[in-house]
């Protein structure tokens, strides 16, 4: 892919994913996914820039608030709106929702609905990769909220002392629900605490995808090269409630508007591509249509699977390999 | 036309009772404008607009038990009818 392609690709992604974000929301107010969702917007240029720099084969453990580093590790739309109306055709067979999208196979070991778990279960993948020899990575994200979290530091300090090929990726939107992180971390540098562990740490621009690939793609060379795990606190932000329909007074209008108007990921890429000579009006506008058109069909393909057949609720609970 | 809607407000909500009109048939409203205020099994809640304009017909009495996702009223932009 020549640089055009590829920058113009990340921008569609981005779009992509918070066309799906904002479709998705309004879908579960009106009640019509299986629960509510974490929203991810504003958030978009931590999962492309992340996914940017891995190899399909390389793993990623997520958290919570997943949908942006699920679409960004190529699951399509249908398959991720589908998951959400718990139907039969979602990428976990309408098992999980929102909460537990997931496949193994293809390097996503799930998200989860505990506080910085998947950043554990991604130090698991990284100690597997180790000692199955593979030339991979995995990549465990985790919110500002799991930095406080015993698991969290536990998981560090265990790759660090094995050197794991494992990158910690803190998707720091600043809220945990509605504590601001800054009111919570002693020290007051994440980083800092981290690089106690004695591992490369640093804090970068979330809103900027290109700083976002740049930075994973160094921690992902370190490695393989077998120096072992990273630390990238990632500085971003969300703009809806913590959950679908979370209107909380824990922040003010004039913060998020703020975000919105001079820091947002997508415009900020697409003002750059287009000073850069790599974007042009005609392209931009196609793919805002085709986002749209792509975000439409998810939804109709999902409102017209069908939801698991009560018979099968034993299915696709174990592996099978234990029963005899 | 912005169409105001019962929100789902967790998985275990399928109605809420219709409290109070706020904002009667005819009037002129802001975005952010609370438009009625709804009770669920957990909370009292604000049903508020998100664009301006004039409230359009109450779809329901208050005191009714309206499922979750249904239009309440809209919220008409000039020149716009029901
Ligand atoms: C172990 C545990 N404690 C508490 C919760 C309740 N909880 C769900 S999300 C959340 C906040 C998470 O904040 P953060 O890690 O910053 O992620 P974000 O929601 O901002 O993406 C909390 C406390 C939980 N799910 N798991
Ligand atoms: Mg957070």
């Amino acid at each position: 892919m020549g640089a055009r392609e590829e920058m113009q690709s990340m921008l569609r992604m981005m779009m992509m994913i918070r066309n799906f974000e904002e479709t998705a929301d309004r879908l579960a107010l009106r009640g019509k996914l299986s629960g509510g969702i974490h929203n991810s917007s504003g958030q978009e240029a931590v999962a492309v820039g992340v996914m940017s720099a891995l190899a399909p084969d390389d793993v990623i453990a997520t958290t919570h608030r997943s949908h942006h580093h699920t679409l960004a590790k190529n699951f399509s739309a249908r398959e991720v709106m589908a998951e959400l109306m718990t139907k039969v055709t979602g990428v976990s067979k309408g098992r999980g929702a929102s909460m537990h999208l997931g496949d193994v196979a293809r390097g996503h070991f799930g998200g989860n609905g505990i506080v910085a778990a998947g950043m554990g279960i991604g130090m698991g993948a990284a100690l597997g990769i180790k000692m199955a020899g593979d030339k991979k990575v995995s990549v465990g994200f985790v919110g500002d909220g799991g930095m406080n979290t015993g698991r969290t530091w536990e998981a560090i300090n265990m790759a660090a002392i094995w050197k794991l090929p494992l990158i910690v990726v803190v998707d720091n939107n600043q809220y945990a629900v509605e504590t601001f992180i800054n009111r919570v971390t002693a020290g007051g540098d994440l980083a800092k605490r981290a690089s106690g562990f004695g591992l490369p740490a640093s804090t970068i621009d979330g809103q900027n995808v290109i700083e976002v690939r740049d930075a994973v793609a160094a921690a992902r060379e370190y490695a393989l090269a077998g120096n072992g795990p990273t630390f990238i606190n990632m500085l971003t932000y969300r703009y809806y409630g913590h959950n679908t329909g979370e209107k909380g007074q824990y922040r003010t209008l004039e913060e998020i508007e703020d975000w919105r108007t001079h820091r947002d990921p997508i415009e900020q890429f697409a003002a750059r591509l287009f000073k850069e000579g790599l974007l042009d009006q005609a392209t931009y506008d196609e793919m805002k249509v085709s986002v749209e058109a792509e975000i439409q069909d998810a939804v109709e393909f999902s409102e017209n699977s069908p939801h698991p057949d009560p018979s099968e609720v034993m299915l696709n609970i174990d592996s099978g390999k234990l029963r005899g | 036309m912005e169409e105001v809607f019962i929100p789902a407000l967790g998985m275990a909500m399928e109605e809420a009772y219709l409290e109070k009109w706020i904002k009667q048939e005819g009037e002129a409203v802001n975005a952010g404008d609370v438009i009625a205020l709804i009770e669920t099994d957990k909370a009292q809640v604000e049903v508020v607009c998100e664009t301006s304009g004039t409230v359009g017909k109450h779809r329901f009495q208050v005191g009714a038990s309206v499922p979750v996702g249904n239009t309440i009223t809209v919220v008409l932009a000039p020149g716009e009818s029901e």
